[in-house]
């Protein structure tokens, strides 16, 4: 089984997505694929954060056995913990996006991680440490750490293994609550060895970043350096953990990121 | 059929610890993924003063065995063409390779046009790295990319020169396509198909399957990713043959 924890689908051309993601997860065996719509990037408007959310619903009532959804939510919105409540509560999605819209450590992100901790959903956080083209608002492992920290209550993934793994993982390994998926267009061989060896096959999580790629991730999967039981840790059985609602993380932490 | 790797290495990488970078590992990932053999290329060699010496180092670690050296050659240097010509003679070598952006020059410039007529007098084949790792991600050093107007320029100067062409991806790929699908010597290797789902079949939209060789830049990405591309494309199994094996086989037939 195989359970992508980071996927998308975007507005502008959603309905393509959907057709090429529902292809690739039966060619490619993957079960259940957690999706969130993107428009524009970064601060989009209330108006197609709504949007946006509404055709993730609308997705996920096409293909209930396949597709979960993340409530997007651009932090900086007055209404943000209004789309979060209904996303979750109304449209039963599985967890709260963030992307460049604002740090995860921003105090405008402190209300809504509050609620999903209430909820215990887990908050996927866009982190991309970048030797070009750093966003001006995009998070990285710092960032998340210092979010953990001040939340040790709320289930983070930092995505992307932080973009560069070796800044990314050095921030989190000491957050319990934090786990990492490796999706994205991070093709080298040795970062997910690299993450076992310092944070454990337990907080790994498997990550696409559909539509753009998936055979590649399930590629690094099965080359790395994993035990079959650690690979299956990694392509579902964390994810099963993570996005069950009664499951709580330990209150452990070093709060030295 | 045998099935090839046309881009990996052997060395040391100094911006992070490689874990499989020994001789032993890539045949291992090779049989187990059904490559018989590659052409295998220096990493010491980008980063020595002399690259010949890192390629004396590589041709003892592979010598009597299947897999065929590409000689990394730095044009900016003199005395390349005695280098070229130790490599044909010791080493045999399948090619050469070439690295712009780590050796400060452009493919433009008149020393990468010396290189090419030296090529053609040895009938060898150009191998060039277009990247060798994601921009975003680089440590301490930022090496150029190798620009898409340079390739343009580089391979209409030189369309008598097989040159295969490393890392190079998708839309870059669109970017030449005419060219590519003009010429039966201006190939691409798969290491740097990313980008797109399904990215096998859609380039097969745009250029010819004789134009795709199979490449993984194993040890730096896991090998198993570009294979899988190729395996799981929906494409015939001629097709698969041919970018697994058949077109590098046939363009170094029609080279040395």
């Amino acid at each position: 089984m195989i359970i992508d924890v980071h996927a998308h689908v975007y507005l502008r051309e959603y309905s393509q997505n959907v057709r090429d993601i529902v292809k690739a997860c039966n060619l490619y065996g993957v079960s259940r694929v957690y999706i969130s719509t993107i428009s524009t990037m970064p601060y989009p408007t209330e108006d197609e954060v709504a949007k946006s959310n509404e055709t993730t619903y609308e997705i996920m009532k096409e293909h209930p056995d396949l597709i979960s959804g993340y409530c997007y939510i651009n932090p900086r919105h007055e209404k943000s913990l209004d789309f979060l409540k209904k996303g979750i509560e109304d449209y039963g999605m599985s967890g709260m996006k963030l992307l460049v819209d604002a740090f995860c450590d921003d105090p405008v992100v402190f209300p809504l991680v509050e609620q999903c901790i209430d909820y215990g959903v887990p908050i996927l956080v866009h982190s991309f440490i970048k030797a070009v083209g750093q966003g001006k608002e995009e998070s990285v492992g710092t960032n998340v750490a210092n979010l953990a920290c001040r939340y040790p209550e709320a289930k983070i993934i930092m995505a992307h293994l932080g973009g560069n793994c070796y800044h990314g993982i050095r921030a989190i390994r000491d957050c319990a609550n934090v786990w990492t998926d490796h999706s994205g267009s991070i093709f080298r061989r040795d970062d997910l060895d690299y993450a076992k060896e310092q944070l454990g096959a337990e907080r790994i999580l498997f990550g696409t970043d559909l539509p753009d790629y998936m055979l590649d991730n399930i590629g690094q999967v099965e080359e790395a350096d994993f035990t079959p039981e650690e690979r299956e840790l990694v392509f579902y059985k964390n994810a099963l953990k993570v996005f069950d609602r009664h499951f709580r993380p330990k209150r452990r932490r070093v709060c030295m990121p | 059929m045998n099935w090839v790797d046309a881009n990996c290495l052997l060395g040391h990488w100094p911006f992070r610890k490689i874990r499989k970078n020994t001789f032993s590992d890539l045949k291992e990932v090779h049989r187990k993924n059904g490559i018989s053999y590659s052409l295998v290329a220096s990493l010491n060699s980008i980063f020595y003063n002399d690259p010949f010496e890192g390629d004396l180092e590589l041709s003892e670690i592979i010598k009597n065995t299947g897999y065929r050296q590409l000689l990394t050659i730095n044009p900016t240097l003199p005395g390349i063409e005695k280098d070229i010509e130790a490599g044909v003679v010791l080493f045999n070598v399948a090619g050469v390779r070439i690295y712009p952006g780590f050796h400060g020059y452009r493919l433009t410039d008149e020393c990468v046009a010396q290189l090419a007529s030296i090529l053609k007098q040895y009938r060898l084949p150009l191998f060039i790295t277009v990247r060798m790792d994601d921009e975003r991600l680089v440590h301490l050093f930022r090496p150029e990319t190798v620009k898409p107007e340079d390739i343009r320029a580089f391979a209409e100067a030189n369309p008598d020169l097989p040159t295969v062409l490393l890392n190079i991806r998708s839309n870059e790929i669109y970017n030449i396509r005419d060219l590519i699908c003009e010429r039966k010597n201006l190939l691409v290797d798969t290491s740097g198909f990313k980008g797109e789902l399904f990215i096998v079949e859609r380039l097969l939209e745009t250029i010819n399957a004789s134009a795709i060789v199979y490449g993984s830049l194993h040890p730096l990405y896991a090998l198993r990713s570009t294979m899988l591309l190729v395996e799981k494309a929906e494409v015939d199994e001629e097709t698969k043959e041919m970018i697994l094996g058949k077109n590098i086989c046939s363009l170094l037939k029609k080279c040395r």
